[in-house]
């Protein structure tokens, strides 16, 4: 009894210690090497922030409009931005480096499928990042313009804009990385559609009377506001 | 240089325009009219312009140009055809040189600006000592005007001569409550009417304007004359003011909205902001400007305000261009805007100066940095420049002229008191606390300015 349970454990333990003679080397190694790597992007940061102004950069952002997007007040520093995605890059590369030697199947799929994806990935990042860019300059663009045209509802119809060029974005997205996308874009077009609809039966129904109210009021705006004109004329 | 300088305004002149200045070939002075269906108003302007260049400057060649933008009234034929009667009309005896009446219309984008474009060019190309530029919409002009606005250009020695006239309190608000506060902190010259829009100018400073890149700008349209008078002071070109007395005009186009002025003036004043900026940085405190004419008080016409509307306006922006003005203003002056239009009524409504100079000065450097997202920003702010208004028309409902003057000199001390502040934001330096508030000098302690 004794003897087979010492050849249970001794088995378990032959075991053990055969993955362990194949996997630890590579494990060693694999730590090393991220740690090496660990190191390796501190420093990048580290110069990165110290030699790197970046003040071009920065203008260049707000010159865009994507600083604003990013921060209210769109006092956006580039260089912290990009010692940040320096220090990521180099982690990630040295994770993926470090699993590779271990050399097995899963390891291998898992390194080869984060290669595979990275740039997928970084597309699809863009696309969302330039969808919101877009969604935001259009929606305060539309609510300035409702604003002013006296359009009932600004904030709906920038939000409205807002939301939608986000869809577009979200389905292009997903597009890309193979995600879903009918799922996706059936949604994009039953919305599309739904909205297109509601518009249609809103306009159908309701339009009329809303327009003739609308025209009545401006009516009796203007008679009101010819007195004023001539404030808004003197410059 | 300045051949391929003409080569460039001759290439940019409609055909005609150029005929006539190979056919006239020289002018002493030219005179400018940018019109758009002002037939009803433009033939007097033209009949003053006569006048004005027969009986003070018989001895010079003098040439109208009208720069049309397409009218539909027939704006042009009235320029060429309505009569003159100098020797009746100004009681002439002597022998005068003749002045020829021309009318073209301009190209490129539709607007006051590109309208002056065409004139500069053929002053320029007619080398002109001397350009004048007045609305084609003046009810109030004179002969005088072009005596005062041209004199102190060929005799004075002067570059750039501003308009200064007599204006109902509630006209002129957009000069009266952010340009010329803002022109005057920023250059350091008190011209009381920057965007007056009759302006004198001489040759160097009309070639100065031509060598410029920036006319496909808001400087093509209401922009144009803060950029003339900004670039006069900016540059140092010797700048004064004429008295000209009332300024009495027709509506302008009915079709332009407030929001579009509003944003093309001040588009143009924040780009020349960060063009000069290391101009204005250097400059503190004002001087006044040289001023030519004899003062003399005039009837104005009455100016309608409805200041229930204006707040009403300003209340609706508050509600809902919040996520717009998020982008310009820092996080306690929103507050303080956000607070104040929640209780916005006529009665005891008060937007304080020290609250519009901030506003003013953080729009700017926003403006200065997001290019794509300036023309919004600039398009959301009518809301707020009513609630300045209409805090203007409460607290001066019982004021005289030379109370409200009074007023504004107040409002252009804080702006100036509030220069570190600007520079702070938009350097990126600690600002250094505001000195303690100034008040201006009573109306009768006012140093008295005429020269002539």
């Amino acid at each position: 009894m004794i003897k087979t349970l010492e050849q249970l454990l001794e088995g378990v333990v032959g075991g053990i210690l055969t993955q362990l003679n194949r996997l630890l080397p590579p494990l060693i190694v694999a730590v090393f090497l991220f740690a090496v790597f660990v190191l390796l992007a501190v420093l990048v940061r580290w110069i990165l922030t110290k030699a790197v102004k970046g003040a071009r950069m920065d203008r260049f952002l707000k010159d865009m409009g994507l600083s604003n997007m990013l921060v209210d007040q769109g006092d956006v520093h580039t260089t912290p931005m990009v010692a940040g995605a320096a220090y990521w890059l180099i982690l990630i590369i040295g994770a993926l480096i470090g699993l590779s030697l271990f050399n097995t199947q899963l390891t291998s799929r898992m390194v080869e499928s984060a290669v595979f994806m990275l740039p997928k990935i970084v597309t699809a990042g863009l696309i969302l990042l330039a969808g919101a860019w877009l969604a935001q300059f259009l929606s305060r663009s539309v609510l300035v313009w409702t604003h002013n045209e006296d359009l009932p509802g600004p904030r709906r119809w920038a939000a409205a804009t807002k939301v939608m060029v986000m869809f577009v974005a979200v389905v292009a997205a997903t597009e890309i990385l193979g995600f879903a996308p009918h799922v996706f874009f059936a949604a994009f077009v039953i919305l599309g559609s739904g909205l297109v609809l509601a518009a249609s039966l809103a306009i159908g129904l309701g339009g009329r009377d809303a327009i003739r109210r609308y025209l009545d009021s401006r009516a009796a705006e203007k008679h009101a506001e010819e007195d004023e004109k001539s404030l808004w004329n003197h410059l | 240089m300045a051949v391929i300088q003409n080569i460039k305004q001759i290439q940019s002149m409609p055909a005609e325009a150029r005929a006539a200045v190979d056919e006239i070939r020289r002018a002493d002075i030219v005179v400018g009219i940018p019109s758009y269906n002002n037939s009803k108003s433009i033939g007097h302007v033209v009949q003053a312009a006569h006048a004005g260049l027969a009986k003070y400057f018989p001895r010079h060649n003098g040439i109208i140009i009208n720069s049309d933008g397409g009218s539909k009234d027939g704006t042009p034929e009235v320029v060429t055809r309505t009569p003159i009667q100098d020797a009746q009309l100004l009681m002439l005896s002597t022998p005068m040189k003749p002045v020829h009446r021309l009318s073209f219309p301009y190209h490129g984008i539709p607007g006051k600006g590109s309208a002056f474009r065409m004139i500069f060019q053929m002053a320029s190309l007619l080398d002109a000592r001397a350009c004048v530029v007045v609305d084609s919409d003046l009810r109030s002009i004179t002969p005088e005007w072009f005596d005062l606005l041209i004199r102190p250009v060929l005799d004075g020695g002067f570059d750039f001569v501003a308009p200064y006239y007599h204006r109902h309190k509630y006209d002129g608000t957009i000069t009266n409550s952010i340009v010329y506060p803002l022109t005057r902190c920023l250059y350091g010259q008190r011209l009381r009417q920057p965007i007056g829009g009759d302006f004198g100018m001489s040759q160097a400073l009309l070639n100065r304007y031509l060598e410029r890149d920036d006319w496909e700008t808001d400087v093509a349209r209401f922009g144009i004359d803060i950029w003339m008078t900004t670039i006069a002071v900016a540059e140092g070109f010797k700048v004064c003011q004429s008295f000209l007395g009332a300024k009495l005009h027709d509506a302008k186009d009915p079709g332009a909205d407030l929001s579009a002025m509003l944003q093309q003036v001040t588009s143009s004043v924040f780009m020349l902001m960060r063009e000069y900026e290391n101009t204005w940085r250097s400059r503190t405190g004002s001087e006044p400007a040289a001023l030519f004419g004899f003062r003399y008080d005039v009837g104005l016409d009455p100016i309608n305000v409805n200041l229930d509307r204006m707040l009403s306006a300003f209340r609706k922006g508050a509600e809902d261009l919040g996520e717009v003005w998020k982008l310009a203003l820092r996080p306690d002056t929103l507050a303080a805007i956000m607070a104040l239009a929640k209780s916005a009524r006529a009665p005891a409504f008060h937007l304080d100066d020290e609250l519009w100079v901030k506003i003013i000065y953080e729009l700017a450097c926003t403006a200065r940095g997001s290019r794509l997202e300036r023309t919004t920003l600039l398009k959301s702010i009518a809301p707020l420049y009513l609630g300045r208004v209409a805090s203007f028309v409460v607290e001066s409902a019982d004021m005289g002229a030379a109370q409200v003057e009074q007023r504004i000199e107040k409002l252009c001390l804080t702006f100036e008191d509030l220069k570190p502040y600007l520079i702070g934001i938009w350097f990126g330096e600690p600002a250094n606390p505001p000195a303690t508030p100034r008040t201006p000098a009573p109306a009768a302690e006012l140093p008295e300015q005429l020269e002539v």
